[in-house]
């Protein structure tokens, strides 16, 4: 049996397994048998890499199929910093999975911004989870997280834009319909900062999300990258969410009680 | 002699069962599309016809005791009219049909509704609205039905030209009393279809949508076709047979208030009985004209679906006003004006609680608006909010409904405040106009539930997205109609219960004559003949009056008995819930792949514990209903029951507006913010609103819903049961 290697994001951990990139995430999410749910998002990687750090050798010796010949279907490679050994050209799809298990597979395109917004969100997935407001568009923004010759920095990074509306141009007067951050008030302020002081490209909102993300705020996609390098997993339209991919689409926007 | 004209009652009434099967046909001959479609459509027809059998189960034993019990009374002790036992099990007998035919229309057209929507949107709203006038037009026609026959049978054994008038109020009083049959079978559909469809709802949501993250009507959730079997026995089943209830408890409750007013004028006294029966006719033959009128174009909007939907209801009513009086010139009846203008008064009320209602739980609007904004500040301040507005939204209705009392009281009497007899009937009359087109009326709440399955089913069955667009537009349509029909159906259960609080005397007065009494004797050494006593008399003799602790006591007990229904009912949705909780719990543990959607759930298990939960839970509030009034009458007797009728309608009614428009406003601001505002879904204030919405839910379909009938049914049983109070009093 095949065995494909995923780097999770959330949680960061890089994990071999028997299993399709669909049927994983649909495990990952919900189990087998357990009532567990949870949302996770993993690209695939390929498996062409070296790695001192990560322990790659032996894969084949660990992950094996259970005695009753069902594939394995995790099987923990490492789970800490693993995503900043991981290299880039080693990096596939991306896949999102809603908390009760549905799969949608994002696929690598040429970032192009056709909006000019003046002012961008930016959930930070990993390795850590700040919620900036800033004034750099995604190219620029990962480039100078991923500095590492600056004090303030990681030497990946996976975040998302997420949506601003009429705030990305007008933060003082647009309003906050439609946008369900925390602290949105200091938001709005943070976003008037940038826009007012210029010298200052990013402000932090919040310190640490704990929350799953609304896969309907992403703004364009999803971006992975280092200080040379950059990916980007556009989203697909509105229409296609709600035609072709329904069924994740609705499971994205199910809303329980105890989020 | 029967008045010629009063054959168009009956007449109408076929007509209206015509045109029901009629709908009926036309419905059947359109698809029901894939085979997907097909088989989630026969599980929940299964699961409803499944419910409705164990209901009628229980039912049938509750009848067999009452009847046994009538027989008893009426033959054993002559404490009964002897037609009692015969009465109650008709009334029950119609009701129960009209419940079972609605329910098996929109089982039947809920597939072929999402099916039409894959073509056409006007398509699919006219299957569904003619499918919901199927139980619309059965309900009024097998009403009007039962109503000819008992009064084409009665006339035989009490022909109305001999006994000067008597044998009238004999008849009518008679007939009033297969008023409790409905009652009772209209209470265990409404109590028992509500505690069904939230237990469903709240449980299936409960572990579905928090637990285990999957969104409504998904089939991995094994609750979700109990869920959508709920729409139909709480929304259809129960608002039917509730309906039905008020129907013929108002026409009835009219022609004996009728009879009374007229006594000793025999020739007016009939055209006063039959009046009502007759606008309601016309009203059946102009609701099937309005039911032709509803279609709408292709990409219709909201607010065009709903016009399409108004302009049938709305022509219906107009050409009612206009026919109406032209009945009453046919008929020749006293003071045709002023009757005319009770009938006018009537329909007024009924659109003006209707529009309240929308006023204060459509999202359009900004009551709602104000309780989606109080969600910013978390889910305690979403409850207070929605409890304030639906305390504050009681008022208009109640206004509303005072207007109406006293300016139909004041057309029919003549503006003559001491001219009882006609008031009262011009009350009546008021309550027989806004129920006059119910045809159409009820068509629009049926509609509701068969458009919500229609969406349930195109999303199980995986439909494309232009026909969810379409079925979820006509089930926010749905939803709309649904929330101004509850305003509707309370309206005219208030007006209802007064005309029978009023029609109380004229059974006491036949309970007095049965048990050999003959006059009043007053304290003050004047007697009164009973035979021609009047309601004021009736009211000297019991001292119903506010200095009498024993109407004082009744009145608190008949408030208490509002809130104590409410409670249990509540109570029993948590406990109904509750086990579905559990099991669909025990599913997703117990049935590996139900998740991943490889294996599919035990759908009937769900059905089953609802059905039982439901069957349980219901027999306490009924029975308390059902014996409360006959426990406050054997002890205190009769100042004590009309203070228990009086402190249950106005204590029921206003409670019965504020939890349905609470439950409503919290359900619709829940929808506006997932519309993108105020932070959109997922935001805090959304989960807040979730919570208030569910609140909301045992508020405005299971406690809000069933006390209309609770008012009624006590009014009912007095009424039945008023031989055996003033045969047996003990204060």
């Amino acid at each position: 049996m095949e065995i494909n290697l995923y780097l999770s994001i959330m949680p960061e951990a890089l994990i071999a397994s028997m299993l399709s990139p669909q049927e994983f995430g649909k495990y990952f999410a919900v189990g087998t048998k357990k009532r567990t749910r949870g949302q996770a998002m993993f690209f695939k990687l390929k498996r062409d890499f070296k790695s001192d750090y990560l322990k790659l050798d032996d894969i084949e010796k660990r992950c094996v199929p259970d005695e009753d010949g069902t594939p394995k279907r995790s099987k923990y490679i490492s789970i800490y910093r693993v995503l900043e050994h991981v290299p880039m050209q080693s990096i596939e799809n991306l896949y999102l999975v809603t908390d009760d298990g549905r799969v949608l597979e994002l696929k690598r395109e040429e970032y192009t911004d056709n909006t000019n917004d003046a002012l961008h969100l930016y959930q930070q997935l990993g390795p850590v989870r700040p919620l900036i407001a800033s004034s750099l568009n995604p190219p620029d923004f990962c480039k100078t997280l991923t500095d590492t010759t600056q004090p303030v920095s990681v030497p990946k990074l996976v975040f998302v834009e997420l949506i601003l509306n009429g705030l990305a141009n007008d933060p003082e007067n647009a309003p906050l319909d439609n946008i369900p951050y925390q602290n949105i008030d200091h938001m709005r302020g943070c976003l008037i900062n940038l826009q007012k002081k210029p010298s200052k490209p990013n402000k932090t909102v919040v310190r640490s999300t704990q929350n799953d993300i609304l896969y309907r705020t992403c703004k364009n996609g999803f971006f992975i990258g280092d200080n040379e390098t950059m990916f980007y997993y556009p989203m697909p339209t509105r229409e296609k969410l709600e035609g072709e991919y329904y069924a994740w689409w609705k499971s994205a926007l199910t809303q329980g009680f105890n989020y | 002699m029967i008045n010629g004209i009063f054959w168009t009652v009956p007449i109408a009434s076929i007509i209206a069962l015509a045109f029901a099967g009629l709908f009926f046909k036309q419905m059947m001959k359109n698809s029901e599309g894939t085979d997907r479609m097909v088989t989630i459509a026969e599980h929940i027809r299964k699961g409803a016809m499944a419910y409705l059998k164990q209901q009628y189960k229980v039912v049938g034993i509750f009848f067999l005791i009452m009847t046994l019990l009538f027989s008893i009374m009426a033959y054993g002790f002559n404490l009964q009219n002897p037609w009692v036992p015969f009465a109650f099990l008709t009334g029950g007998f119609f009701s129960g049909l009209a419940g079972f035919f609605g329910m098996k229309t929109a089982t039947y057209a809920s597939a072929r509704t999402a099916n039409a929507a894959i073509t056409s949107l006007n398509g699919a709203l006219k299957i569904a609205f003619r499918s919901g006038a199927v139980m619309g037009l059965v309900v009024v026609g097998l009403g009007l039905l039962d109503i000819s026959i008992w009064f084409v049978a009665l006339n035989y054994f009490y022909p109305i030209e001999i006994g000067d008038g008597h044998n009238l109020v004999i008849i009518t009083t008679t007939m009033l009393t297969f008023g409790m049959g409905a009652s009772a079978q209209a209470l265990f559909a409404r109590v028992g279809g509500g505690i069904f469809t939230k237990a469903a709802d709240v449980g299936g949501d409960l572990v579905g949508k928090v637990e285990a993250g999957i969104p409504e009507d998904d089939p991995r959730n094994p609750a979700t076709i109990a869920d959508n079997v709920g729409d139909n026995v709480g929304d259809v089943a129960g608002m039917g047979a509730d309906l039905y209830e008020s129907y013929c408890g108002s026409i009835l409750a009219t022609s004996a208030l009728g009879a009374a007013a007229f006594m000793g004028n025999s020739d007016m006294q009939l055209k006063a009985v039959i009046a009502p029966m007759l606008i309601a006719a016309v009203g059946i033959i102009l609701s099937i004209l309005g039911i032709y009128l509803v279609k709408t174009r292709e990409g219709a909007t909201q607010k065009e679906l709903l016009e399409s939907l108004s302009h049938g209801i709305n022509i219906s009513s107009i050409l009612v006003i206009i026919f109406s009086l032209g009945i009453l010139y046919l008929v020749d009846i006293e003071n045709m004006m002023g009757v005319w203008g009770a009938i006018i008064v009537g329909l007024a009320t009924g659109t003006v609680i209707g529009k309240a209602t929308e006023y204060y739980t459509s999202a359009t609007y900004k009551p709602t608006q104000k309780i989606a904004k109080s969600t910013e500040f978390g889910a305690a301040t979403v409850i207070i909010s929605g409890l304030g507005t639906g305390m504050i939204s009681t008022t208009i209705p109640v206004i509303a409904v005072v207007l109406g009392i006293i300016l139909s009281f004041l057309f029919a009497s003549g503006f003559d405040f001491n001219n009882m007899g006609l008031g009262l009937y011009g009350i009546g009359i008021a309550a027989v106009g806004m129920l006059s087109t119910l045809g159409i009326t009820l068509a629009t709440d049926a509609y509701g539930p068969i458009a919500d399955n229609a969406g349930g089913n195109a999303e199980m069955s995986g439909l494309g997205e232009e026909v969810r667009k379409r079925t979820d537009a006509l089930d926010s349509l749905g939803n709309t109609t649904a929330a101004t029909g509850k305003g509707f159906a309370i309206g005219s259960a208030a007006l209802t219960a007064l005309a029978l609080l009023a029609s109380y005397i004229e059974e006491l007065k036949i309970g007095l004559l049965r048990i050999g009494e003959t006059v009043l004797e007053f304290s003050n050494g004047t007697n009164v003949n009973i035979a021609t006593a009047t309601l004021t008399d009736f009211m000297n003799y019991y001292e119903v009056n506010l200095m009498n602790p024993k109407v004082l006591v009744g009145m608190l007990v008949g408030s208490m008995m509002s809130f104590l229904f409410c409670g249990l009912t509540m109570n029993a949705v948590g406990r109904a819930a509750s086990k579905m909780v559990e099991e669909v719990r025990r599913q997703f543990r117990e049935i590996p792949g139900i998740l991943e959607g490889e294996s599919v759930p035990d759908y009937a298990r769900c059905v089953e514990i609802s059905t039982k939960g439901a069957q349980r839970e219901m027999l306490l509030p009924a029975s308390l209903a059902i014996l409360v009034p006959i426990i406050v009458g054997l002890i205190m007797g009769v100042p004590a029951v009309i203070g228990l009728m009086v402190g249950a309608l106005v204590s029921g009614f206003v409670l019965a507006v504020f939890m349905a428009n609470s439950g409503g406003s919290w359900d619709n601001a829940k929808k506006y913010i997932e519309e993108g505002h105020l932070g959109g879904k997922g935001s805090r204030a959304h989960k807040a609103a979730i919570i208030g919405d569910t609140v909301g839910d045992p508020f405005k379909d299971t406690s809000g819903p069933s006390l209309n009938i609770l008012i009624k049914l006590m009014s009912m049983v007095a009424i039945v049961m008023s031989g055996l109070t003033v045969a047996f009093s003990l204060l």
